[in-house]
């Protein structure tokens, strides 16, 4: 953690450095038509504002989760994996963010990847948690092959590119010489880095949760609650934003994949958020949540301010960590994640209920909380390039919109489970709080809830950001659209307080219009049944028929042979009868053989040999 | 003498060779299995004979004989052999009938 803070205060030092370390892995001569100049890989170390922001956030928070750890998982079995799984998390995530080509990228990509799967399925025993597990690991591949295929595309694209002989030459690192690779080059616009642009696009949305590649995230919380907070919250899904960024920095997007990203950003934030409002379950509100915020991140990338979107991933990495640990802290006690059996909790659980307090605050948007500074930035941000782009304008309202519905989601959480004054349900055991390893990594990610967003005024840190890309900045126009959002926020919160507030549980009649809605949203829009039906009818389908052709005809044939050399051998074994006449027989029957060959052989070697 | 000569000799030789072959097809007793293989020996050897008789492209027909006596020589160590394997035979079977020596059937 120390090294990850000190590289980014070395950053802070001397804003916009590159420093990049770097072996040659492998050397390939130029072949022509492919790679003119030759292709080399390379594994490397870059740090940049970018990869030094991510640092700090992965350090800093993978340490606080391994302190928390301690206290909540003691109960549990099989700590030694746990530990080993979430380590080699934590190294598969620094090398992410230090990753200085697109292929070492992919690499720790797929580790961390891998690592989700694991700790997902922590609790393997338990069916759902399995195949949860399988579900994130097969939702974020489909990601994970865009992510390929766009990486390909951009070779192709790239190949000779850029200095020194060319991108490919030069193993397709991201900075060199203090500056982009590609700076040249970026802002091209060919179908062919469009197409490359979406498959990114596709990478980040698998791995960042993102529509319509959402449904693993949810589901990613049968995993330990720790695991949440630092895998499903701060970190990896963040390594879809993370893509993003040092795509449009290093690569460059054109202008309608950053449309699409666009979209799928803002989109996503109100899509997510409207599923939590109802969830009762408070880990999976508290998902739902991260899906939104991210799409915020993307919304931002994809506008064009990638720093800005850092800088929110960034204050998000705390409050949301913060909100997961508390909301572990919670589950810690009381063995369930149902809102509706809570309440009350703030008298027993003091230090809990303030942090997670401070969380929903702070993802609400009310300042100074941390995700104030961040998010009303991004909207700032993509309000002014409304402008030359009218087509952001109904992504911008929706991400809009959803600063209302992220103040009432999340505080509707906090009165259901915190407001009151008794627990309701009477069989839970007496909650109390955690022991000081657990109450520790909150309060100071409290403090980082609180504080995170005004570093954007320290000079250090401002120059930081503004290292590769536009800074976030404060104008008129954003303090308009602050007081907007933060009405909207407060609004939220208001309406969560008159319906669930004190303790109070607001029941939707029966026969009131928004049943429908509500329906739709429990059952999560349907997404989650139209996958599974589409995964059984038609990849079972296309499986079943690979299983037919690989069972008859491939097995087939290599059985037939089987048999046909089986049966032939089978009557050959016969002749070994055991007897010695037999034998003799077919010694002689062979000597035949060999004199009827004679005969006919024979005239002709006598013709050659002169007749002798 | 001539080449007619030669001729009716080697047929004597492929006769003495059908009648050898026909006992180690035929016979069963182990014995009498041995003395038709001795038979269409024989007649392989008689033919170097004849050839040592009648040498082609003017030779000396020495080595046609000394192969003979070296080809008799390889029959007596056959038939020693041959009677060993009809003893160890009789003492493991009780029988030296070859139909009923089968034990290299699969």
């Amino acid at each position: 953690m120390g090294l990850g803070v000190a590289i980014a205060f070395g950053e802070m030092l001397s804003p916009g450095t590159y420093t990049n370390v770097q072996i040659t892995w492998l050397h390939l001569p130029p072949a022509p038509g492919v790679f003119p100049n030759g292709f080399s890989l390379v594994m490397g170390t870059l740090v940049d504002p970018l990869s030094s922001l991510m640092l700090v956030v992965v350090t800093v928070v993978g340490f606080l989760v391994m302190l928390y750890s301690i206290g909540y998982m003691h109960t549990e079995h099989g700590l030694p994996r746990y530990y080993a799984e979430l380590s080699l998390f934590l190294a598969a995530m620094t090398g992410l963010v230090l990753a200085n080509n697109l292929l070492e990228f992919f690499l720790f990509w797929e580790l961390v990847g891998v690592c989700s799967y694991f700790l997902i399925g922590f609790y393997y025993e338990k069916p759902s948690a399995a195949s949860a597990a399988k579900e994130a690991f097969l939702v974020t591949r489909v990601g994970d092959i865009m992510f390929l295929l766009g990486i390909f595309l951009f070779f192709y694209a790239y190949a000779t590119a850029g200095p020194n002989g060319g991108w490919a030459a030069n193993g397709f690192v991201f900075a060199h010489n203090g500056s982009p690779f590609l700076a040249g080059v970026m802002g091209r616009n060919t179908p062919l880095l469009t197409v490359a642009g979406l498959m990114i696009l596709g990478g980040a949305a698998g791995k960042s949760a993102q529509f319509p590649l959402h449904v693993w995230l949810p589901d990613a919380m049968e995993g330990p609650t720790t695991v949440s907070a630092l895998i499903h919250a701060a970190t990896m899904v963040a390594a879809g934003v993370y893509l993003l960024a040092v795509t449009s920095v290093f690569i460059g997007f054109t202008p309608t994949d950053q449309l699409a990203i666009v979209a799928v950003g803002g989109f996503t934030t109100l899509f997510a958020a409207s599923m939590a409002v109802v969830h009762p379950d408070i880990k999976r509100v508290i998902a739902y949540s991260t899906i939104s915020q991210l799409g915020y991140m993307v919304l931002a990338v994809g506008a064009g301010f990638a720093m800005v979107g850092l800088y929110h991933l960034f204050t998000h990495a705390f409050f949301k960590a913060l909100l997961f640990l508390a909301a572990g802290s919670v589950i810690h006690a009381l063995g369930t994640q149902d809102l509706f059996k809570m309440g009350g909790l703030k008298k027993h659980m003091r230090v809990t209920a303030a942090a997670f307090a401070i969380g929903g605050l702070a993802l609400a948007g009310i300042p100074p909380f941390a995700g104030f500074w961040s998010k009303d930035d991004i909207l700032g941000s993509v309000y002014s390039t409304l402008g030359s782009h009218p087509l952001y304008w109904p992504f911008f309202l929706m991400a809009f919109a959803a600063v209302f519905l992220t103040a009432y989601y999340i505080f509707r959480a906090w009165f259901l489970a915190f407001s009151g004054d008794h627990i309701r349900d009477p069989t839970l055991p007496p909650p109390h709080e955690g022991p000081w390893v657990m109450q520790v990594p909150l309060v100071i990610l409290s403090g980082f809830a609180i504080v995170a967003g005004l570093f954007v005024f320290a000079p250090g840190f401002a120059s930081l950001l503004s290292g590769a890309g536009i800074p976030p900045t404060y104008t008129p126009t954003d303090l308009g659209l602050s007081a907007i959002s933060v009405g909207l926020g407060a609004g939220g919160i208001g309406l969560a307080w008159s319906l669930w507030g004190n303790g109070r549980v607001y029941v939707l009649p029966d026969d009131s219009a928004l049943q429908p809605l509500r329906r739709l949203l429990l059952n999560r829009y349907y997404f989650k049944v139209a996958y599974d039906a589409f995964g059984l009818r038609v990849v079972y389908t296309v499986a079943r028929g690979a299983d037919f052709f690989d069972r008859f005809v491939i097995d087939g044939t290599v059985h037939g042979f089987e048999r046909m050399f089986g049966a032939a051998s089978d009557r050959l074994r016969r002749m070994q009868s055991g007897v010695v006449s037999d034998y003799a027989a077919y010694v002689i029957a062979g000597l035949l053989a060999i004199f009827v060959l004679l005969l006919i052989v024979g005239p002709y070697v006598v013709a050659r040999l002169g007749g002798a | 003498m001539t080449t007619l000569a030669l001729t009716g000799f080697l047929g004597l030789s492929a006769a003495l060779l059908g009648v050898g072959v026909f006992g180690i097809l035929t016979r069963r007793n182990f014995i009498l299995l041995l003395i038709a293989v001795e038979v269409a020996m024989n007649a392989a050897i008689l033919n170097f004979v004849y050839f040592a008789a009648f040498p082609p492209n003017g030779g000396s027909g020495l080595s046609g004989q000394a192969i003979a006596v070296v080809l008799i020589g390889f029959a007596a160590t056959e038939v020693a052999v041959g009677l060993a394997i009809v003893l160890a035979l009789n003492r493991l079977k009780g029988t030296i009938n070859v139909a009923q020596a089968t034990d290299l059937k699969l």
